[in-house]
């Protein structure tokens, strides 16, 4: 992938997160019922609208995370070599840690 | 003012193991700029300092000085300008120091070289071998003709925070010079020098910071250039950049215009005969 698909990304990312963690807080917080009670979570959990949107605010939170962390770590005159290494460890930990976050609302769900 | 006290930087590679500052103090006149103060030092009181200069008006580009903590053009900055009357003058920063004052502008030629700043054409043969003008308008000219400005002087690249950091950051000067070319529309060789500044120490380790901009002595603003670079290099991988159209040239005129005779010598020459 070139450099400029990743930034691309990298805006549409955070142009997602604002979409989608502002529909979250905006719903939870002033629908009706306190957005931490017991039933208010449970149904949240249950409906296949919110399963989507935390799986969003999860993708898009992921991406523009560790391709920010990529971009400081980048500053530091690493070679291609290292580059390489840096990538691969940022996929294939990214996507660890993204299977076990995306258990919590699939368990839900 | 009547004296002006010099704190500058030697280094010679030879003896030293890190460069120190040497103290010099001059007698000061109106007008006098920091390269004026130089010149003094190395006629009057130490011919061994090292330092680059040469038109001494702002135009070659190599008099680039740290100077009290700034890349500025030592030809161009006036003693009164800086409102002090201790002047400290280094190399520039984030190239390596060669002697004194001199630092090593090879990277900078090297990553100007790598982007291709040259206008590129389908087919090479009008470039090599000319047979006329290319066309261009003036409003075509007045999309980059601040980038052209540039002297390659590298006060952007010393002044740049992410060089400081990764010395393989193409930098400002390299990249605008990028978007120099490619946004001259009698170029066609934008694709390929996207491919050169599209890498991970490419244009999107530029933050902008804007330091390049605000040392820039000819007004180039590299900041700026580096941003249309993005948006060019953007719209090209979205495939909503118009494809070049190779220029188009202009004929020579089929009359050429009759010379200018010659005037007659106003002095006989001499009879060299006799
Ligand atoms: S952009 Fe300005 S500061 Fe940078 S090399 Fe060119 S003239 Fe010098
Ligand atoms: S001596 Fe040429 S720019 Fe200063």
């Amino acid at each position: 992938m070139r450099e400029v698909h990743l930034k691309i990304l990298q805006y549409v990312s955070a142009v997602g997160i604002f979409f989608f963690v502002g529909i979250h807080l905006l719903v939870s917080h002033f629908s009706s019922g306190s957005p931490t009670s017991w039933a208010s979570v449970v149904s949240r959990a249950t409906s296949s609208g919110w399963f989507a949107i935390y799986i969003f605010i999860l993708v898009f939170g992921f991406y523009h995370t560790l391709n920010g962390l990529r971009t400081i770590i980048l500053e530091f005159s690493l070679s291609q070599r290292a580059i390489k290494v840096l990538d691969w460890t940022l996929v294939l930990g990214g996507l660890a840690v993204f299977g076990y976050a995306i258990y919590i609302p699939v368990q839900g769900f | 003012m009547e004296k002006v006290t010099y704190r500058v930087q030697r280094y010679d590679p030879d003896k030293d193991k890190k460069p120190r500052i040497q103290e010099f103090v001059i007698p000061f006149r109106h007008g006098m700029t920091v390269l004026d103060g130089l010149i003094y030092i190395k006629e009057n009181v130490d011919n061994t300092l090292c330092f680059r200069s040469s038109c001494r008006m702002g135009i070659c580009g190599s008099c680039g000085m740290f100077i009290n903590n700034l890349p500025r053009l030592a030809c161009h900055t006036p003693i009164e300008e800086l409102k002090k009357d201790t002047i400290t003058v280094k190399s520039l920063p984030n190239f390596p120091v060669v002697r004194d004052l001199v630092c090593d502008l090879t990277s900078l030629f090297a990553k100007h070289k790598s982007v291709k700043p040259y206008i590129i054409e389908p087919d090479m043969t009008e470039i090599e071998k000319p047979t006329g003008e290319f066309l261009q308008a003036q409003a075509q000219l007045e999309e980059f003709v601040q980038f052209a400005y540039c002297i390659k002087c590298g006060l952007c690249m010393a002044a740049c925070p992410t060089l400081a950091t990764d010395r393989h950051f193409l930098g400002p000067q390299p990249l605008t010079q990028a978007y120099r070319y490619s946004a001259d529309r009698r170029d066609c060789g934008a694709k390929e020098r996207f491919k050169m500044t599209d890498t991970p120490h490419g244009i999107w380790l530029c933050h902008l910071a804007g330091a390049c901009s605000e040392v820039c002595p000819k007004g180039v603003d590299p900041a700026f250039g580096q941003q249309l670079l993005k948006r060019a290099m953007f719209s090209d991988s979205l495939r909503l950049r118009k494809k070049p159209v190779p220029p188009s040239v202009a004929k020579p005129p089929a009359e050429k215009k009759p010379r200018v005779a010659v005037p007659e010598f106003t002095i006989k020459k001499p009879n060299t005969k006799s």
